[in-house]
């Protein structure tokens, strides 16, 4: 791949960032009522489309095809290519739209913005994507913590319902959908996908295998498909500028406006919104620059679960799935999160793997006792207790979880350690006792030091 | 037909089906435990992972693509696979543990993540010797633990119901527990609770385990967490011999396992017959089990005394002979079919009549699943011989001109069909396996009757499955049929039972004899001998000569039984 040009420029591929004009959150006073959000163009996009006839649905799906938006729950999976999997209509076979707003990453808190400042963009969007699918029926899953949330998104709701938005007949014609917004009972694995279907139906959020893929098989056995908040707003944007439009924000590949969540060690941490492809440290700057002046040592550029980066390793780096891909990470759900020079990254990883532990839900073996055991480890480690022999484990551990289970909550448990121990080695190994076993005796330990723990307890070298 | 490589091996199969499944069907062993054939498949264990791939197509002509050696190019699926969630594909090729040491390592790095949280209290765990974690661990497990922390704890000794106890520590998340309530009894009593490495399987808030089939729960469960309330610390299943046979607990022929220890039966435990219960039974089936070692008829009397089964035998055939013909025998629903065709026999040789069995049916009894209506084993196998289900107003008519009643393997009295006074001035002969027969005190014979875990014989279920009975326990006086039986095709007497326990020890053999030994005992004595060689002979015979039993012998019937011709309702 000696010919394939970098990614990693150091320039940025957000255009003329510094003239972006918000879309996704404009600075509307009041937006979030429904009479602001129509007089600033608000339901145009859905009236033109369900009762203009801009588009019919398959050309609703063309066009966000076109548009390339990606989906921003995480996968960074093409929208329009996940909406064209459906199959054909039958009449016999209720179809489901899930609008995904289970947003449970540390570090991410986009999704929540929009329910507050703009959840008519985001209706508008669902009863679109409704339209592009044939669908019936959508089911709004909101997070158990954001019960204000829950109400505020329900009169929105509400609201497009009385307004003929929503519901039957949408708009006087032939088209009807019904929006249902669902409370969660407040888990992290409610957000993946197959086991926010299973917590819908009132059971137990497992996730499912797969296949059947939710196209095929989704709630209740139908055809369904989960879509992020966030995914779902951008809809109306690329109806009404079209996806020309969209398509020319950020880079090629990976397109249009994105939130950034950014927290840590800034100034001014929140959502900021702006293309994709941001350079990370135009993201730093935009958030205030590094408290107290600091010097940022570590980057966790899509939320908690995205290997995190060096600072040298961040800098060149724009927030675009191909670029974090090159530079080591990935875009997840754009939830950066800056470490600061005084950040200790054991007790960092630690936390982490702390919560990947409680939130496990405990379906699948290697997760289930995984997430715990790498949770013990870095506690030991993080308390002065540890051995190095414990970060040669700790590695073993991460490839006995990842790729093994059912959905992909022990990779995301993995990597934050994998990455965490690779690229910031010597202060694990700082905070580790020199040596082999436990109640070795040290001696000079360099003999032991690189000896595993056989069953027997005696190392071997 | 569309193949599959297994470890390089060519095998045949039929859509539609499984890899872990189809692997188990040809006797490629690979470690699971979630999976269970009667149950939905939810790939959480994630043991039975194996490498496996497709051969290569090309796009544009559907071709199949090959190497330079012209062999075919596999694109092997990135992650390893769950085989029992894995669909069947023509051309697939699959890795298993001993092909790949990928895939071995794999296992083992499972089951070290699967053993951190668990007890590991084998020593005092009554599922060891029986353990699917216990045996997989040894055979594909790592040799150690690299875990030097403290396990999760979590709630022991639960009572889950009345039949049922959980030690969540010894969990391992299966569900199968879970699975069985909620898709094949529908009861929905057990869930998980809790989160991750926390989680375990209890019941909702203020609610118990008291589905009736509960016990199939520890049947299921691959570890020790759920255990059976009565057999808890009762025994080592390594001292136990465990025999395939079928339980008399109503007319379903519900398949078991005797375990047994110190020919006394410990536990009952369902045998899988996909044509009868499946892989279940009944907890009421399991809670007999005391039946067969409490209360037993030892040995013969006469009149209320004890006395050698010769003179018992001497004693009857003389009433026999003495009652002239005026004999009413009465058949028995609770006896094999070879001790009532023996009994109908017996009756052409005296000239008696065999009145009928005394049924045991009772509407609205049963739950329409496998407790039947029926209470008794084997009525169809008495319709089968044309013994028909006694009208009690007749038999007490035709009492008044009979000298002797015999009586097979029941209680007439206990069952209502006759009371103490209608036996005043008959002579009665019984067969009774209990010592609380009501019928007893009115007995001038009494032979003790061997009960179905003791006995070689037939049922036939209420579907018209003929099934075999095999010995489980040794009664006083073993023969040879007995023993050839019990043994493993030897007749030697040091086959019965296991190494460890007192299975010669003559204190729980009980002095009782089957039908199909003492009525040719009798025929003897009557002068019209019987030249049967053991109860294998009496069904070769009826197979042959009677066509309601056409096919059913005993290696037919082998395990898992024969489906006999309809016969059409009763006449």
């Amino acid at each position: 791949m000696a010919d394939t040009p970098t990614l990693l420029t150091g320039e940025t591929k957000a255009g003329d960032w510094r003239n972006y004009e918000r879309v996704i959150l404009p600075p509307i006073k009041d937006l979030h009522k429904i009479e602001v959000y129509e007089d600033h163009g608000g339901y145009d996009a859905l009236r033109a489309v369900v009762k203009d006839g801009k588009f019919d649905p398959k050309g609703l799906t063309d066009e966000v095809k076109a548009s390339g938006l990606r989906g921003r729950g995480g996968a960074g999976f093409s929208t329009g290519l996940k909406w064209s999997f459906m199959p054909p209509v039958d009449p016999e076979k209720p179809r489901y739209l899930c609008c995904n707003g289970d947003e449970s990453e540390p570090g991410t808190f986009k999704d929540r913005q929009i329910f507050e400042y703009n959840p008519h963009l985001m209706i508008e969007g669902i009863v679109l994507a409704c339209y592009a699918m044939t669908i019936k029926t959508c089911y709004l899953y909101i997070r158990g913590e954001y019960i204000d949330y829950v109400h505020h998104v329900q009169k929105a709701v509400d609201e497009a319902y009385a307004k003929g938005y929503v519901g039957k007949n949408v708009l006087g014609t032939d088209f009807s959908t019904d929006i249902v917004v669902h409370w969660g009972a407040g888990a992290y694995i409610c957000g993946e996908e197959t086991s926010l279907m299973n917590s819908l139906e009132g059971k137990r959020a497992y996730p499912r295998i797969k296949p059947p893929f939710p196209a095929q098989a989704g709630c209740w056995g139908m055809p369904t498909t989960i879509n992020n908040v966030e995914t779902l707003a951008d809809v109306p944007l690329i109806v009404n500028r079209g996806a020309e439009w969209f398509a020319s924000i950020g880079p090629e590949k990976h397109t249009g406006p994105v939130l950034y969540g950014i927290s840590g060690h800034v100034n001014r941490p929140g959502v900021y919104e702006y293309p994709t492809g941001m350079l990370i440290t135009d993201l730093l700057e935009i958030a205030g620059g590094a408290r107290g002046g600091k010097r940022i040592k570590a980057v966790v550029p899509g939320g908690s679960s995205t290997p995190p980066l060096t600072w040298d390793m961040a800098e060149p780096a724009t927030m675009d799935a191909e670029t974090l891909r090159e530079a080591g990470s990935s875009m997840g759900t754009a939830g950066l999160c800056f470490l600061d020079e005084d950040t200790d990254m054991v007790s960092f990883t630690r936390r982490i793997a702390h919560f990947y532990h409680h939130e496990s839900c405990g379906q699948c073996t290697p997760c289930r006792d995984g997430t715990g055991w790498l949770e013990k480890l870095l506690t030991r480690i993080d308390e002065g207790e540890g051995y190095t022999r414990d970060l040669g484990l700790l590695l073993e551990l991460c490839d006995q979880m990842e790729g093994r289970t059912v959905c992909a909550l022990a990779d995301a448990a993995a990597w934050p350690v994998r990455w965490g121990i690779r690229r910031f080695r010597d202060e694990f190994e700082a905070k580790c006792k020199a040596a082999a076993f436990a109640g070795a005796s040290l001696g000079d330990g360099s003999a032991l030091e690189t000896g595993e723990l056989t069953p027997t307890g005696t190392p071997t070298t | 037909m569309p193949q599959v490589f297994i470890d390089g091996q060519p095998y045949e199969f039929e859509e539609g089906g499984k890899l872990l499944q189809f692997c188990l069907d040809q006797g490629i062993e690979i470690p699971h435990f979630c999976y269970h054939p009667a149950l939905s498949v939810p790939a959480n264990c994630r043991q039975c992972q194996v490498k496996a791939g497709l051969p290569a197509r090309d796009r544009a002509t559907g071709e199949l693509v090959t190497d330079e050696n012209g062999l075919p190019v596999i694109n092997y699926f990135p992650k390893p696979q769950t085989s029992c969630s894995l669909d069947l594909v023509d051309g697939m090729v699959v890795h298993t543990q001993y092909d790949s040491e990928e895939v071995a390592a794999i296992q083992a790095d499972n089951l070290e993540m699967m053993l951190i949280n668990h007890p590991l209290d084998c020593p005092i765990c009554d599922q060891a010797g029986q353990c699917p974690l216990q045996n997989q661990a040894y055979k594909y497990g790592p040799e150690g633990s690299r875990f030097e922390f403290e396990k999760v704890h979590k709630p022991k000794r639960v009572q889950l119901g009345p039949n049922v106890v959980l030690d969540a520590e010894r969990c391992i998340n299966c569900t199968r527990c879970t699975r069985f309530t909620a898709e094949v009894t529908e009861s929905h009593q057990l869930s998980i609770v809790n989160r991750g490495d926390k989680n375990y399987p209890m019941t909702a808030p203020g609610q118990i385990l008291d589905d009736p089939y509960s016990m199939n729960v520890c049947d299921l469960c691959p570890v020790g967490a759920l255990t059976e309330d009565y057999f808890r610390f009762k025994a080592r299943v390594w001292e136990m011999s465990k025999t395939p046979s079928v339980s008399d607990f109503g007319a379903k022929g519900i398949n078991v396992d005797y375990w047994v220890r110190d020919n006394q039966i410990l536990r009952i435990t369902p045998r899988a017959n996909l044509d009868v219960n499946e892989y279940w039974m009944p907890d009421a089936a399991r809670l007999v089990y005391e039946r067969y070692n409490e209360n037993r008829l030892q040995g013969a009397r006469v009149n209320g005394a004890a006395v050698a089964w010769e003179t018992a035998y001497d004693e009857a055939a003389r009433v026999l002979k003495d009652a002239d013909g005026s004999v009413l025998f009465l058949g028995s629903a609770w006896a094999t079919v070879e001790d009532n065709y023996l009994l109908t026999k017996l009756a052409d040789t005296v000239g008696g009549e065999v009145l009928g069995y005394i049924p045991y049916h009772e509407e609205g009894r049963g739950d329409g699943w496998l407790i039947s209506d029926d209470r008794a084993p084997n009525a169809q196998g008495c319709e089968r011989l044309g013994i028909r289900a006694l009208d009690a107003s007749l038999l007490q008519s035709k009492l008044a001109g009979a000298s002797v009643l015999y009586v097979l393997d029941d209680d007439p009295v206990a069952a209502g069909v006759l009371s103490g006074a209608d036996l005043e001035g008959v002579t009665v002969i019984l067969h009774a396996s209990h010592a609380t027969n009501e019928t007893l005190p009115h007995a001038a014979v009494a032979f003790p009757a061997a009960m179905c875990v003791e006995t070689i014989g037939t049922y036939v279920n209420e579907a018209g499955r003929a099934q075999r009975l095999r010995p489980a326990k040794m009664i006083r006086s073993m023969n040879r049929s007995l023993m050839m039986a019990m043994g493993t095709g030897q007749s030697r007497i040091d086959r019965g039972g296991t190494p460890f326990d007192r299975w010669h020890d003559v204190t729980n053999k009980v002095d009782c004899l089957p039908g199909w030994t003492v009525i040719p005992e009798l025929a003897d004595r009557l002068g019209r001998p019987m030249h049967y060689k053991g109860p294998e002979r009496v069904m070769d015979e009826l197979a042959e000569t009677n066509p309601a039993f056409t096919g059913a012998t005993y290696p037919a019937m082998d395990l898992l039984g024969v489906a006999l011709e309809d016969i059409g309702e009763p006449a």
